[in-house]
């Protein structure tokens, strides 16, 4: 191993085991150096593994959002509303796809309503997801199976299905195919928690507390069916009718003719009769002249202020003028009548005069006290806002005592009837369930107990005398008490005669009252040729027929003794 | 010696091997029937949800109105008028003591053959 150099440098030589050390040193130096390669690789690898995130989403949104479920809704008695159904939808990978053309071909025998053209340019290209159609039957999703197109599959959907169909279509409303509520109670649940729920991934699978409305489904049943009945027997172009718990507030049935199928929400939008967009709920968004209902709240007014007492007399001999326009009486008696005739006659004179007695400021300002002129504070989100003038004139003062010239809804109405027979305790009206005493915290006095137990005396007696007795003759027993409204409906720019809107505001049993009802029937014709074409005859027999159904379903016995009636009359009166 | 040790951690490591891949298989066919029973768990909750569906739906007072009406006619039924409805206080109250004269009346024309319910019904 000598190496010979010439000239006098030093010759240095390694030692034989130094020299094999040193090469032992190199080759463990490149076995560390490949070692460290392959891990490397390896590791890089791992890191890029990592950090690819695969789409899992479905165009655009997230597979869970898509399955996610809504709870069940129930009626008061645990029955179900609505509730979810897990459906196939069926969906394609375009990119792996074969035949395009033979997919489109076969898919076409099973689904024959998709169209040829949309469906080959769905199904052609490089997506990685598309949906094709949703919302299948397991039986269809079996066929396309058999079918055995690569690049087809099935993804397992929640979908909403009420089982109450019609009957409930308002107070429920609806949802869209990605299962957000979009009207109704659906859509209050969204906005209210629900939504937040799901975006936090909460309301995932099929564990959800069923939320509980206070419907009562054999009312609202009853409710339903009595209001189809008087759009046939009143030949009306629309009924609607809502019933409340005067202690609690909460709302047992609330129904509007024409609806919807809320398991096929694009009937909202269909025309009835010719008439667009007139699916709409009434109670809530339709506001009206509700007529000579509103003359319960005009003496109630006037009697909880002291300035009109209940012995009372009034001239209504004559009609009161107001420059040009003359108001007079429908049912003219033409004498001096004391409250309670005034209320039996349904004498716009006298009305007129019992508010003038009040102060037709003091008149807007008790409007205001039970909410006449701002939204009810309820869960759906379809309301319209009253029109009530915020100042009143001479003229608009007096026609608003018996009605005319201001617009509330039906909610509006039978809100503040159930506070005035609930010892002036005014709730709000609630379609969740809530016990008497949650209610109580809310109460809020509009009227004093006396001139509530005066009203109480006042609506029995129009039941028994006046306008609704019609009414009384079918809800015989069961104490229910009433006032009867027939508002002139405004044809072009004047009041047309024969068309009418008929109100008919209720309230029973009315010895301890514990139910508020609203029923109003648009344009009634006479059923026959011996009836009359008051809302006694219409609205008044609806609210009778309700009555006499559902008051054994509510606990509320007949009781026939007269007692009863003459323990509400005022002792002033006995 | 180290022969010996050499041979014992061969067995080991082999019977480690056999163990380690009848594990992996045993998990992997574990795995793939926890995927089997959650498919089926799936199904047979998409299956629950239309029973319960069906079954709300058949509860419906919708669903049975139509019904009633149906047989209405056939079993005579209406609904219930006021004047239906009783009242427990109009029960007359318990006889203080039984009448032992009636019930001895109606066991010996029983044991007659006469049955007053029997003619009560015959005469309506």
């Amino acid at each position: 191993m000598a190496i010979i150099t010439e000239g006098a440098e030093t010759i240095s030589l390694d030692g034989g085991r130094k020299s094999r050390g040193n090469l032992t040193k190199a080759r463990i130096r490149w076995v560390i150096v490949a070692l460290l390669l392959v891990f490397g690789t390896v590791g890089g690898r791992l890191i890029q593994l990592g950090a690819t995130v695969t789409d899992s989403t479905i165009e655009g949104i997230e597979r869970d959002v898509i399955t996610a479920s809504r709870p069940p809704v129930l009626d008061r008695n645990g029955l179900e509303m609505a509730v979810d159904i897990r459906v196939p939808s069926l969906f394609a990978e375009p990119r792996r796809i074969i035949d395009v053309e033979e997919a489109v071909q076969k898919l076409r025998t099973v689904l024959p309503d998709l169209n040829e053209d949309w469906l080959r340019k769905r199904l052609t290209g490089d997506k990685g997801f598309v949906w094709v159609k949703r919302e299948l039957t397991p039986a269809i999703e079996e066929k396309i199976f058999q079918l055995g197109i690569p690049g087809l599959d099935f993804v397992t959907e929640s979908k909403r299905f009420y089982p109450s169909g019609q009957e409930a279509s308002h107070i429920l409303g609806s949802v869209n195919i990605d299962n957000q509520g979009t009207m109704g109670i659906e859509k209050h649940m969204d906005d209210d928690s629900l939504a937040l729920l799901q975006s936090i991934g909460l309301a995932r699978g099929n564990e959800m507390t069923p939320v509980n409305l206070s419907i009562d489904l054999r009312v609202q049943h009853v409710m339903y069916e009595t209001l189809q009945d008087a759009l046939v027997r009143y030949k009306a172009i629309a009924a609607a009718g809502v019933m409340m718990d005067v202690k609690t507030g909460e709302i047992v049935a609330l129904a509007s003719l024409p609806d919807f199928d809320p398991n096929n929400p694009s009937t909202l939008f269909q025309d009835y009769n010719g008439v667009k967009n007139d699916r709409f709920n009434r109670i809530t968004s339709g506001i009206y002249e509700l007529g000579s209902t509103f003359k319960t709240i005009t003496l109630a007014g006037a009697l909880d202020s002291g300035k009109v007492r209940i012995t009372d007399r009034f001239d209504a001999r004559f009609g009161v003028r107001f420059g040009r326009f003359t108001i007079d009486d429908f049912h003219g008696k033409h004498r001096v009548l004391s409250v309670p005739e005034v209320y039996k006659y349904s004498s716009n004179i006298g009305t007129i005069k019992i508010m003038q007695q009040l102060g037709k400021d003091d008149f807007r300002a008790f409007l205001g006290r039970i909410g006449m002129d701002k939204t009810v504070p309820f869960e759906l989100p379809e309301m319209r806002k009253p029109k009530v003038p915020d100042k009143f004139s001479e003229i608009v003062a007096a026609t608003s005592s018996f009605g005319h010239g201001l617009s509330v809804s039906p909610l509006h109405m039978v809100r503040a009837v159930a506070a005035f027979v609930n010892d002036g305790n005014m709730v709000p009206p609630t379609l969740y369930k809530r016990s008497e005493a949650e209610a109580r915290q809310l109460y809020e006095r509009v009227i004093s107990p006396s001139t509530s137990a005066e009203i109480r005396y006042l609506m029995r007696l129009n039941a028994l005398e006046g306008s609704g007795t019609q009414m009384n003759k079918l809800a015989n027993g069961y104490r229910v008490g009433g006032k009867t409204g027939t508002a002139e409906k405004v044809v072009g720019r004047t009041y047309s005669s024969d068309k009418t809107f008929a109100v008919f505001a209720s309230a029973f049993p009315l010895d301890n009252p514990r139910y508020a009802m609203v029923v109003i029937v648009d344009e009634p014709q006479d059923e026959n040729a011996q009836s009359g074409h008051t809302a006694g005859w219409n609205a008044g027999q609806v609210t009778g027929r309700v009555v006499q159904r559902v008051a054994p379903m509510l606990g509320i016995a007949p009781d026939f003794s007269e007692m009863l009636d003459t323990s509400l009359v005022p002792v002033e009166l006995r | 010696m180290i022969k010996m040790l050499n041979a014992v951690m061969v067995c080991t490591s082999l019977v480690g091997l056999v163990g380690v891949y009848a594990l992996k298989y045993s998990v992997e066919d574990i795995a793939s029937d926890k995927v089997a029973l959650e498919r089926k768990i799936d199904r047979q909750e998409g299956d629950l949800s239309l029973l319960k569906a069906d079954w709300s739906y058949l509860n419906q007072p919708a669903h049975v109105a139509p019904i009633v009406a149906r047989h209405q006619e056939a079993l005579a039924l209406v609904p219930t008028a006021q004047d239906q409805f009783g009242r427990m206080d109009n029960l007359p109250m318990r006889p203080a003591a039984p009448d032992t004269q009636a019930l001895d009346a109606l066991l010996s024309s029983l044991d007659a053959g006469i049955d007053p319910i029997e003619q009560l019904i015959e005469a309506n």
